[in-house]
Protein backbone atom coordinates (compact mmCIF):
# COMPACT_ATOMS: atom_id res chain seq x y z
CA UNK A 1 0.00 0.00 0.00
CA UNK A 2 2.84 2.23 1.04
CA UNK A 3 5.93 3.11 -0.57
CA UNK A 4 8.90 2.40 0.71
CA UNK A 5 10.04 6.38 0.85
CA UNK A 6 6.51 6.97 2.59
CA UNK A 7 6.91 4.85 5.17
CA UNK A 8 9.43 7.36 7.30
CA UNK A 9 6.23 9.83 6.91
CA UNK A 10 3.53 7.76 7.21
CA UNK A 11 3.08 7.91 11.32
CA UNK A 12 3.29 11.61 11.56
CA UNK A 13 0.67 11.62 8.40
CA UNK A 14 -2.06 9.23 10.52
CA UNK A 15 -1.31 11.25 13.59
CA UNK A 16 -2.29 14.12 11.70
CA UNK A 17 -5.06 12.75 9.93
CA UNK A 18 -6.37 11.18 13.16
CA UNK A 19 -5.78 15.32 15.12
CA UNK A 20 -7.96 16.41 12.31
CA UNK A 21 -11.04 13.84 12.85
CA UNK A 22 -10.38 14.78 17.05
CA UNK A 23 -10.94 18.08 15.65
CA UNK A 24 -14.09 17.82 13.69
CA UNK A 25 -15.68 16.38 16.76
CA UNK A 26 -14.63 18.66 18.92
CA UNK A 27 -16.12 21.32 16.26
CA UNK A 28 -19.30 19.44 16.20
CA UNK A 29 -19.66 18.97 20.29
CA UNK A 30 -19.22 22.65 20.96
CA UNK A 31 -20.40 24.52 18.07
CA UNK A 32 -23.65 22.48 18.10
CA UNK A 33 -26.05 23.02 21.19
CA UNK A 34 -27.45 19.23 21.03
CA UNK A 35 -29.22 19.41 24.21
CA UNK A 36 -30.52 22.54 22.68
CA UNK A 37 -34.24 23.06 24.38
CA UNK A 38 -36.47 21.47 21.87
CA UNK A 39 -39.48 23.79 20.41
CA UNK A 40 -41.39 20.77 21.36
CA UNK A 41 -40.98 21.25 24.79
CA UNK A 42 -42.35 24.74 24.85
CA UNK A 43 -45.44 23.78 23.43
CA UNK A 44 -48.42 23.34 25.83
CA UNK A 45 -50.89 20.42 25.41
CA UNK A 46 -54.21 21.47 26.08
CA UNK A 47 -57.51 18.78 27.08
CA UNK A 48 -60.65 20.38 26.68
CA UNK A 49 -63.11 19.00 28.98
CA UNK A 50 -67.16 19.87 28.95
CA UNK A 51 -67.80 19.54 32.69
CA UNK A 52 -65.53 20.58 35.30
CA UNK A 53 -63.19 17.89 37.17
CA UNK A 54 -65.82 17.21 40.19
CA UNK A 55 -62.39 17.23 42.71
CA UNK A 56 -63.56 20.59 43.73
CA UNK A 57 -67.08 20.20 45.55
CA UNK A 58 -65.60 17.19 47.44
CA UNK A 59 -63.26 19.21 49.58
CA UNK A 60 -65.80 20.79 51.14
CA UNK A 61 -68.10 18.05 52.36
CA UNK A 62 -64.59 16.29 53.45
CA UNK A 63 -63.76 19.48 55.08
CA UNK A 64 -66.96 20.16 57.28
CA UNK A 65 -66.68 17.07 59.47
CA UNK A 66 -63.16 16.85 60.65
CA UNK A 67 -64.87 19.92 63.14
CA UNK A 68 -67.71 18.37 64.29
CA UNK A 69 -65.53 15.93 66.32
CA UNK A 70 -64.61 18.70 68.41
CA UNK A 71 -66.06 19.49 71.82
CA UNK A 72 -69.31 21.44 70.52
CA UNK A 73 -70.39 19.50 68.10
CA UNK A 74 -74.26 20.58 68.92
CA UNK A 75 -72.81 24.40 68.09
CA UNK A 76 -71.03 23.43 65.16
CA UNK A 77 -73.72 21.07 63.23
CA UNK A 78 -76.70 23.40 63.12
CA UNK A 79 -75.46 24.94 60.24
CA UNK A 80 -76.71 22.11 57.51
CA UNK A 81 -80.31 22.96 59.35
CA UNK A 82 -81.26 25.58 57.22
CA UNK A 83 -79.84 24.66 54.60
CA UNK A 84 -82.40 22.01 54.17
CA UNK A 85 -85.17 23.92 55.35
CA UNK A 86 -85.02 26.61 52.76
CA UNK A 87 -84.81 23.56 50.13
CA UNK A 88 -88.28 22.46 51.80
CA UNK A 89 -89.76 25.82 51.78
CA UNK A 90 -88.47 26.91 48.65
CA UNK A 91 -89.80 24.46 46.70
CA UNK A 92 -93.45 24.67 47.67
CA UNK A 93 -93.29 28.39 47.57
CA UNK A 94 -92.47 27.98 43.53
CA UNK A 95 -95.64 25.56 43.81
CA UNK A 96 -97.78 28.02 45.34
CA UNK A 97 -97.06 30.82 42.85
CA UNK A 98 -97.52 28.62 39.93
CA UNK A 99 -100.95 27.46 41.71
CA UNK A 100 -101.78 31.09 42.20
CA UNK A 101 -101.53 32.03 38.78
CA UNK A 102 -103.15 28.94 37.79
CA UNK A 103 -106.38 29.89 40.15
CA UNK A 104 -106.50 33.39 39.06
CA UNK A 105 -106.48 32.51 35.53
CA UNK A 106 -109.06 30.22 35.97
CA UNK A 107 -111.41 32.33 38.49
CA UNK A 108 -111.36 34.86 35.15
CA UNK A 109 -112.21 31.96 32.75
CA UNK A 110 -114.99 31.18 35.28
CA UNK A 111 -115.78 34.62 35.51
CA UNK A 112 -116.14 34.54 31.80
CA UNK A 113 -117.75 31.41 31.22
CA UNK A 114 -120.27 32.64 33.66
CA UNK A 115 -120.66 36.03 31.83
CA UNK A 116 -121.57 34.10 29.06
CA UNK A 117 -123.72 31.73 30.30
CA UNK A 118 -125.81 34.64 31.62
CA UNK A 119 -125.86 36.26 28.07
CA UNK A 120 -125.84 33.54 25.94
CA UNK A 121 -128.52 31.31 27.30
CA UNK A 122 -130.28 30.44 23.27
CA UNK A 123 -126.44 28.62 22.78
CA UNK A 124 -127.35 25.61 24.95
CA UNK A 125 -125.04 23.21 23.63
CA UNK A 126 -122.17 26.04 24.05
CA UNK A 127 -123.43 26.51 27.78
CA UNK A 128 -123.10 22.72 28.06
CA UNK A 129 -120.12 22.68 26.65
CA UNK A 130 -118.59 25.47 28.74
CA UNK A 131 -120.29 24.47 32.01
CA UNK A 132 -118.71 20.64 31.18
CA UNK A 133 -115.19 22.83 30.72
CA UNK A 134 -115.87 24.64 34.16
CA UNK A 135 -116.41 21.33 35.82
CA UNK A 136 -113.25 19.78 34.94
CA UNK A 137 -111.29 22.83 35.44
CA UNK A 138 -112.58 23.34 38.85
CA UNK A 139 -112.11 19.52 39.25
CA UNK A 140 -108.75 19.99 38.34
CA UNK A 141 -107.71 22.71 40.47
CA UNK A 142 -109.29 20.58 43.58
CA UNK A 143 -107.44 17.86 42.16
CA UNK A 144 -104.14 20.46 42.20
CA UNK A 145 -105.08 21.83 45.77
CA UNK A 146 -105.22 18.26 46.85
CA UNK A 147 -101.64 17.90 45.93
CA UNK A 148 -100.39 20.92 47.18
CA UNK A 149 -101.75 19.81 50.87
CA UNK A 150 -100.33 16.81 50.10
CA UNK A 151 -97.03 17.59 48.79
CA UNK A 152 -96.82 20.16 51.91
CA UNK A 153 -97.30 17.71 54.72
CA UNK A 154 -94.73 15.33 53.07
CA UNK A 155 -92.20 17.96 53.07
CA UNK A 156 -92.80 18.46 56.25
CA UNK A 157 -92.60 14.95 56.79
CA UNK A 158 -89.16 15.03 55.12
CA UNK A 159 -88.13 18.16 57.08
CA UNK A 160 -88.76 16.74 60.37
CA UNK A 161 -87.36 13.28 59.04
CA UNK A 162 -83.85 15.14 58.19
CA UNK A 163 -84.50 17.30 61.14
CA UNK A 164 -84.53 13.81 63.60
CA UNK A 165 -81.27 12.67 61.57
CA UNK A 166 -79.50 15.71 61.75
CA UNK A 167 -79.89 15.81 65.50
CA UNK A 168 -78.81 12.56 65.37
CA UNK A 169 -76.29 13.08 63.53
CA UNK A 170 -75.72 15.87 66.13
CA UNK A 171 -75.69 13.49 69.60
CA UNK A 172 -73.70 10.76 67.53
CA UNK A 173 -71.32 13.01 65.42
CA UNK A 174 -67.93 11.33 66.81
CA UNK A 175 -68.74 8.14 65.81
CA UNK A 176 -70.88 9.15 62.58
CA UNK A 177 -68.72 11.58 61.61
CA UNK A 178 -65.84 9.35 60.11
CA UNK A 179 -68.52 7.39 58.55
CA UNK A 180 -70.17 10.00 56.80
CA UNK A 181 -66.03 11.14 55.71
CA UNK A 182 -65.94 8.20 54.47
CA UNK A 183 -68.76 7.57 52.66
CA UNK A 184 -68.45 11.42 51.11
CA UNK A 185 -65.02 10.41 49.85
CA UNK A 186 -66.44 7.35 47.92
CA UNK A 187 -68.61 9.57 46.15
CA UNK A 188 -66.09 11.58 45.50
CA UNK A 189 -63.48 9.36 44.79
CA UNK A 190 -66.28 7.57 42.24
CA UNK A 191 -66.24 11.48 40.59
CA UNK A 192 -62.55 11.10 40.37
CA UNK A 193 -62.48 7.60 39.20
CA UNK A 194 -64.97 8.76 36.34
CA UNK A 195 -63.21 11.72 35.50
CA UNK A 196 -60.02 10.10 34.56
CA UNK A 197 -61.75 7.37 32.75
CA UNK A 198 -63.12 10.31 30.30
CA UNK A 199 -60.55 11.18 30.39
CA UNK A 200 -58.52 8.10 29.46
CA UNK A 201 -61.02 7.81 26.51
CA UNK A 202 -60.55 11.10 25.26
CA UNK A 203 -56.54 11.06 24.80
CA UNK A 204 -57.07 7.69 23.20
CA UNK A 205 -59.80 9.19 20.92
CA UNK A 206 -57.65 12.11 20.19
CA UNK A 207 -55.12 8.87 18.53
CA UNK A 208 -57.69 7.06 16.46
CA UNK A 209 -57.21 7.27 13.22
CA UNK A 210 -60.84 7.79 12.39
CA UNK A 211 -60.82 7.27 8.40
CA UNK A 212 -60.17 3.48 9.27
CA UNK A 213 -63.54 3.22 11.00
CA UNK A 214 -65.67 3.89 7.93
CA UNK A 215 -68.83 6.02 7.79
CA UNK A 216 -71.04 4.10 10.21
CA UNK A 217 -71.10 4.36 13.91
CA UNK A 218 -68.74 1.12 14.80
CA UNK A 219 -68.78 0.16 18.64
CA UNK A 220 -65.64 -1.78 20.31
CA UNK A 221 -64.91 -2.45 23.91
CA UNK A 222 -61.38 -3.03 24.95
CA UNK A 223 -59.87 -4.47 28.00
CA UNK A 224 -56.43 -2.98 28.82
CA UNK A 225 -54.29 -3.48 31.96
CA UNK A 226 -52.44 -0.34 33.43
CA UNK A 227 -49.30 -0.06 35.42
CA UNK A 228 -49.14 2.88 38.01
CA UNK A 229 -46.66 4.75 36.00
CA UNK A 230 -50.01 4.92 33.00
CA UNK A 231 -48.09 2.45 31.02
CA UNK A 232 -49.80 -0.75 29.51
CA UNK A 233 -49.13 -3.59 31.76
CA UNK A 234 -50.05 -5.84 28.75
CA UNK A 235 -51.20 -5.44 25.06
CA UNK A 236 -54.86 -3.99 25.26
CA UNK A 237 -57.07 -7.01 24.76
CA UNK A 238 -59.75 -6.90 22.02
CA UNK A 239 -63.43 -7.52 24.19
CA UNK A 240 -65.94 -6.78 21.49
CA UNK A 241 -64.78 -6.11 18.09
CA UNK A 242 -66.22 -3.58 15.86
CA UNK A 243 -66.63 -5.95 12.91
CA UNK A 244 -63.84 -3.88 10.81
CA UNK A 245 -60.53 -5.18 11.37
CA UNK A 246 -58.64 -2.13 10.53
CA UNK A 247 -61.15 0.01 12.51
CA UNK A 248 -59.84 -2.35 15.79
CA UNK A 249 -56.10 -2.11 14.78
CA UNK A 250 -56.42 1.80 14.48
CA UNK A 251 -58.03 1.87 18.37
CA UNK A 252 -55.21 -0.52 19.61
CA UNK A 253 -52.59 1.39 17.77
CA UNK A 254 -54.23 4.34 19.48
CA UNK A 255 -53.97 2.72 22.92
CA UNK A 256 -50.77 2.38 22.61
CA UNK A 257 -49.57 5.75 21.30
CA UNK A 258 -51.49 7.38 24.12
CA UNK A 259 -49.35 5.84 27.04
CA UNK A 260 -48.37 7.32 29.17
CA UNK A 261 -52.37 7.55 30.18
CA UNK A 262 -53.36 10.00 32.15
CA UNK A 263 -54.06 8.58 36.28
CA UNK A 264 -55.20 10.42 39.49
CA UNK A 265 -52.59 11.20 41.45
CA UNK A 266 -53.75 9.66 44.73
CA UNK A 267 -52.51 6.46 44.77
CA UNK A 268 -54.64 4.64 46.17
CA UNK A 269 -57.71 4.83 43.40
CA UNK A 270 -55.49 2.89 40.93
CA UNK A 271 -56.57 -0.16 41.98
CA UNK A 272 -59.69 0.55 40.19
CA UNK A 273 -57.28 1.23 36.89
CA UNK A 274 -55.68 -1.78 37.19
CA UNK A 275 -57.83 -3.37 34.57
CA UNK A 276 -60.00 -0.88 32.55
CA UNK A 277 -62.77 -2.14 30.37
CA UNK A 278 -63.14 0.66 27.51
CA UNK A 279 -65.87 1.56 25.18
CA UNK A 280 -64.92 3.09 21.97
CA UNK A 281 -67.16 4.88 19.61
CA UNK A 282 -64.40 6.23 17.00
CA UNK A 283 -67.43 8.18 14.68
CA UNK A 284 -69.32 9.72 17.60
CA UNK B 1 -43.85 10.09 22.69
CA UNK B 2 -43.04 13.03 25.17
CA UNK B 3 -40.43 10.47 25.96
CA UNK B 4 -38.28 11.03 22.35
CA UNK B 5 -38.94 14.45 22.58
CA UNK B 6 -37.06 14.79 26.12
CA UNK B 7 -34.23 12.93 24.77
CA UNK B 8 -30.78 14.55 24.70
CA UNK B 9 -29.40 14.72 20.55
CA UNK B 10 -26.16 14.33 21.31
CA UNK B 11 -23.98 13.07 18.02
CA UNK B 12 -23.02 9.91 19.89
CA UNK B 13 -26.86 9.26 20.64
CA UNK B 14 -27.90 10.05 17.36
CA UNK B 15 -25.53 7.64 16.08
CA UNK B 16 -26.18 4.80 18.93
CA UNK B 17 -29.61 4.69 17.87
CA UNK B 18 -29.51 4.75 14.27
CA UNK B 19 -30.27 1.44 12.45
CA UNK B 20 -27.62 -1.11 11.50
CA UNK B 21 -27.00 -0.30 7.75
CA UNK B 22 -26.44 4.00 8.55
CA UNK B 23 -24.00 2.43 11.70
CA UNK B 24 -22.18 0.10 8.78
CA UNK B 25 -22.34 3.38 6.12
CA UNK B 26 -21.10 5.84 9.08
CA UNK B 27 -18.08 3.07 9.95
CA UNK B 28 -17.17 2.87 6.33
CA UNK B 29 -17.30 6.35 5.81
CA UNK B 30 -14.99 7.02 8.81
CA UNK B 31 -12.46 4.36 7.77
CA UNK B 32 -12.28 6.07 4.17
CA UNK B 33 -12.04 9.60 5.81
CA UNK B 34 -9.12 8.58 7.92
CA UNK B 35 -7.14 7.05 5.08
CA UNK B 36 -7.88 9.57 2.73
CA UNK B 37 -6.55 12.58 5.20
CA UNK B 38 -3.52 9.80 6.02
CA UNK B 39 -2.84 9.76 2.40
CA UNK B 40 -3.42 13.57 2.11
CA UNK B 41 -0.65 14.13 4.63
CA UNK B 42 1.83 11.72 3.26
CA UNK B 43 1.35 13.71 -0.41
CA UNK B 44 1.51 16.85 0.95
CA UNK B 45 5.52 15.80 2.30
CA UNK B 46 5.96 13.72 -0.12
CA UNK B 47 5.36 15.89 -3.33
CA UNK B 48 6.85 19.13 -1.53
CA UNK B 49 10.12 17.01 -1.00
CA UNK B 50 10.14 16.12 -4.81
CA UNK B 51 9.57 19.90 -5.47
CA UNK B 52 12.43 20.99 -3.09
CA UNK B 53 14.65 17.39 -5.04
CA UNK B 54 14.10 19.22 -8.06
CA UNK B 55 15.00 22.16 -7.22
CA UNK B 56 18.26 21.55 -5.91
CA UNK B 57 19.28 19.11 -8.47
CA UNK B 58 18.57 21.36 -11.20
CA UNK B 59 20.84 24.53 -9.30
CA UNK B 60 23.73 21.65 -8.63
CA UNK B 61 23.35 20.48 -12.31
CA UNK B 62 22.85 23.98 -14.05
CA UNK B 63 26.19 25.77 -11.97
CA UNK B 64 27.96 23.83 -14.43
CA UNK B 65 30.09 21.35 -12.49
CA UNK B 66 31.46 18.31 -14.09
CA UNK B 67 28.65 15.73 -15.01
CA UNK B 68 30.86 13.14 -13.44
CA UNK B 69 31.28 14.49 -10.20
CA UNK B 70 27.72 15.01 -9.77
CA UNK B 71 26.79 11.52 -11.24
CA UNK B 72 30.37 10.30 -8.09
CA UNK B 73 28.19 12.43 -5.71
CA UNK B 74 24.75 10.66 -6.15
CA UNK B 75 26.09 7.58 -6.30
CA UNK B 76 27.94 8.08 -3.28
CA UNK B 77 24.91 9.13 -1.42
CA UNK B 78 23.09 6.64 1.39
CA UNK B 79 19.73 7.43 -0.04
CA UNK B 80 18.50 6.22 -3.37
CA UNK B 81 18.58 9.12 -5.89
CA UNK B 82 14.83 10.17 -6.18
CA UNK B 83 13.68 12.72 -8.66
CA UNK B 84 15.24 14.29 -11.50
CA UNK B 85 18.25 13.16 -9.54
CA UNK B 86 17.50 9.13 -10.43
CA UNK B 87 16.43 10.15 -14.10
CA UNK B 88 19.85 11.67 -14.68
CA UNK B 89 21.64 8.82 -12.48
CA UNK B 90 20.15 6.44 -15.18
CA UNK B 91 20.49 8.20 -18.23
CA UNK B 92 24.09 8.87 -17.25
CA UNK B 93 24.81 5.74 -16.38
CA UNK B 94 23.25 4.24 -19.71
CA UNK B 95 25.64 6.75 -21.80
CA UNK B 96 28.44 5.52 -20.04
CA UNK B 97 27.96 1.83 -20.29
CA UNK B 98 27.36 2.41 -24.07
CA UNK B 99 30.21 4.75 -24.16
CA UNK B 100 32.69 2.10 -23.37
CA UNK B 101 31.41 -0.69 -24.58
CA UNK B 102 31.85 1.72 -28.32
CA UNK B 103 35.02 2.62 -27.43
CA UNK B 104 35.54 -1.27 -26.71
CA UNK B 105 34.42 -2.27 -29.75
CA UNK B 106 35.92 0.75 -31.70
CA UNK B 107 32.83 1.24 -33.62
CA UNK B 108 31.35 5.20 -32.91
CA UNK B 109 27.12 5.20 -33.66
CA UNK B 110 26.42 8.29 -31.84
CA UNK B 111 22.48 7.42 -32.43
CA UNK B 112 22.85 4.24 -30.79
CA UNK B 113 24.24 5.67 -27.50
CA UNK B 114 22.16 8.20 -27.69
CA UNK B 115 18.92 5.84 -27.84
CA UNK B 116 20.44 3.91 -24.90
CA UNK B 117 20.76 7.21 -22.41
CA UNK B 118 16.54 8.11 -23.65
CA UNK B 119 15.21 4.83 -23.10
CA UNK B 120 17.17 4.64 -19.55
CA UNK B 121 16.16 7.86 -18.53
CA UNK B 122 12.48 7.13 -19.90
CA UNK B 123 12.17 4.68 -17.78
CA UNK B 124 13.05 5.98 -14.68
CA UNK B 125 10.61 9.11 -15.76
CA UNK B 126 8.21 6.46 -15.88
CA UNK B 127 8.93 4.93 -12.16
CA UNK B 128 8.95 8.82 -10.46
CA UNK B 129 5.85 9.57 -12.09
CA UNK B 130 4.19 6.20 -10.71
CA UNK B 131 5.60 6.97 -7.23
CA UNK B 132 4.25 10.78 -7.70
CA UNK B 133 0.65 9.60 -8.94
CA UNK B 134 0.63 6.86 -5.89
CA UNK B 135 -3.03 6.92 -4.14
CA UNK B 136 -4.31 9.64 -5.80
CA UNK B 137 -6.63 7.27 -7.70
CA UNK B 138 -7.82 6.75 -4.09
CA UNK B 139 -8.37 10.43 -3.45
CA UNK B 140 -10.45 10.76 -6.44
CA UNK B 141 -12.38 7.78 -5.93
CA UNK B 142 -12.69 9.27 -2.22
CA UNK B 143 -14.11 12.43 -3.38
CA UNK B 144 -16.45 11.14 -5.90
CA UNK B 145 -18.15 8.20 -4.13
CA UNK B 146 -18.13 9.44 -0.41
CA UNK B 147 -20.86 11.52 -0.87
CA UNK B 148 -23.49 8.83 -2.52
CA UNK B 149 -22.25 6.75 0.26
CA UNK B 150 -23.73 9.26 2.66
CA UNK B 151 -26.46 9.51 0.81
CA UNK B 152 -27.33 5.94 1.20
CA UNK B 153 -27.00 5.86 4.99
CA UNK B 154 -29.41 9.02 5.04
CA UNK B 155 -32.06 7.78 2.56
CA UNK B 156 -32.38 4.22 4.41
CA UNK B 157 -32.51 6.30 7.79
CA UNK B 158 -35.27 8.33 6.42
CA UNK B 159 -37.19 5.46 4.97
CA UNK B 160 -36.95 4.13 8.43
CA UNK B 161 -37.91 7.05 10.17
CA UNK B 162 -40.98 7.48 7.81
CA UNK B 163 -42.19 3.88 7.90
CA UNK B 164 -42.46 4.29 11.91
CA UNK B 165 -44.27 7.46 11.27
CA UNK B 166 -47.26 5.24 9.21
CA UNK B 167 -48.59 3.55 12.64
CA UNK B 168 -49.47 6.19 14.32
CA UNK B 169 -52.57 8.69 13.93
CA UNK B 170 -51.56 11.76 14.47
CA UNK B 171 -47.56 12.37 12.71
CA UNK B 172 -45.86 14.86 14.93
CA UNK B 173 -42.67 16.41 14.11
CA UNK B 174 -41.05 14.60 16.96
CA UNK B 175 -41.06 11.61 16.01
CA UNK B 176 -39.41 12.25 12.49
CA UNK B 177 -36.77 14.80 13.65
CA UNK B 178 -34.51 11.96 15.46
CA UNK B 179 -34.13 9.99 12.60
CA UNK B 180 -34.05 12.43 9.91
CA UNK B 181 -31.36 13.88 12.51
CA UNK B 182 -29.36 10.40 12.57
CA UNK B 183 -29.85 9.97 8.86
CA UNK B 184 -28.12 13.02 8.17
CA UNK B 185 -25.33 12.39 10.11
CA UNK B 186 -24.28 10.19 7.31
CA UNK B 187 -24.55 12.52 4.52
CA UNK B 188 -22.27 14.63 7.03
CA UNK B 189 -19.54 12.60 7.47
CA UNK B 190 -19.87 11.65 3.62
CA UNK B 191 -19.40 15.33 3.09
CA UNK B 192 -16.73 15.64 5.20
CA UNK B 193 -14.59 12.90 3.40
CA UNK B 194 -15.10 14.21 0.24
CA UNK B 195 -14.38 17.82 -0.18
CA UNK B 196 -11.09 17.35 1.23
CA UNK B 197 -10.45 14.48 -1.28
CA UNK B 198 -11.35 16.82 -4.28
CA UNK B 199 -9.42 19.41 -3.08
CA UNK B 200 -6.33 17.32 -2.38
CA UNK B 201 -6.82 15.37 -5.35
CA UNK B 202 -6.73 18.48 -7.88
CA UNK B 203 -4.00 20.02 -5.89
CA UNK B 204 -1.65 16.79 -6.10
CA UNK B 205 -2.26 16.08 -9.50
CA UNK B 206 -1.80 20.19 -10.96
CA UNK B 207 1.09 19.55 -8.95
CA UNK B 208 2.45 16.09 -10.15
CA UNK B 209 1.58 17.89 -13.98
CA UNK B 210 4.14 20.43 -13.14
CA UNK B 211 6.77 18.21 -12.15
CA UNK B 212 6.44 15.78 -14.67
CA UNK B 213 6.40 18.78 -17.25
CA UNK B 214 9.61 19.87 -15.34
CA UNK B 215 11.45 16.05 -15.60
CA UNK B 216 10.57 15.65 -19.51
CA UNK B 217 12.22 18.85 -19.96
CA UNK B 218 14.95 18.46 -18.05
CA UNK B 219 15.04 14.83 -20.50
CA UNK B 220 15.30 16.72 -23.37
CA UNK B 221 17.91 19.01 -22.20
CA UNK B 222 20.15 16.73 -21.05
CA UNK B 223 19.69 14.61 -24.47
CA UNK B 224 21.29 17.49 -25.93
CA UNK B 225 24.03 18.39 -23.22
CA UNK B 226 25.05 13.90 -23.86
CA UNK B 227 24.83 14.44 -27.73
CA UNK B 228 27.24 17.19 -27.76
CA UNK B 229 29.75 15.47 -25.25
CA UNK B 230 29.67 12.06 -27.26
Amino acid sequence: MLRTYEKEISWKAGGLALGVHVALLAALLISFNWKAAHPMMNVTEVELWDSIPSNSPSPPVVKIEPPQPSPEPVVKAPPPEPVVKEEVKEIPKEESKADIALEKKKELEQKKAEEKAVKLAEKLAADKLKKEQLAALQAETRQDDMRDADKQAKDKKVAKESNDALKKLQQDALAEGDQQALSAKAAANAGVVDEFKSKIQAKIRGNVNKALCGDGNPELRFEIGLLPTGELSNSPKLVKSSGNAACDEAVERAIIASEPLPLPSDASLFSQFRNLKLKFKPND
Amino acid sequence: MTATVANDMSIFSLVAGASLPVQAVLLVLIITSLFSWWYIFIKLATIKRAETNAEDFEKAFWTGGDLNKLYDGLGAGRRKPQGMASIFEAGFKEFVRHKQQVRAEGKMDVSDVMEGARRAMRAAYNREMDDLDAHLPFLASVGSVSPYIGLFGTVWGIMNSFRGLSSVAQATLSQVAPGIAEALVATAIGLFAAIPAVIAYNRFASTVDRLSVRYESFMEEFTNILQRKS
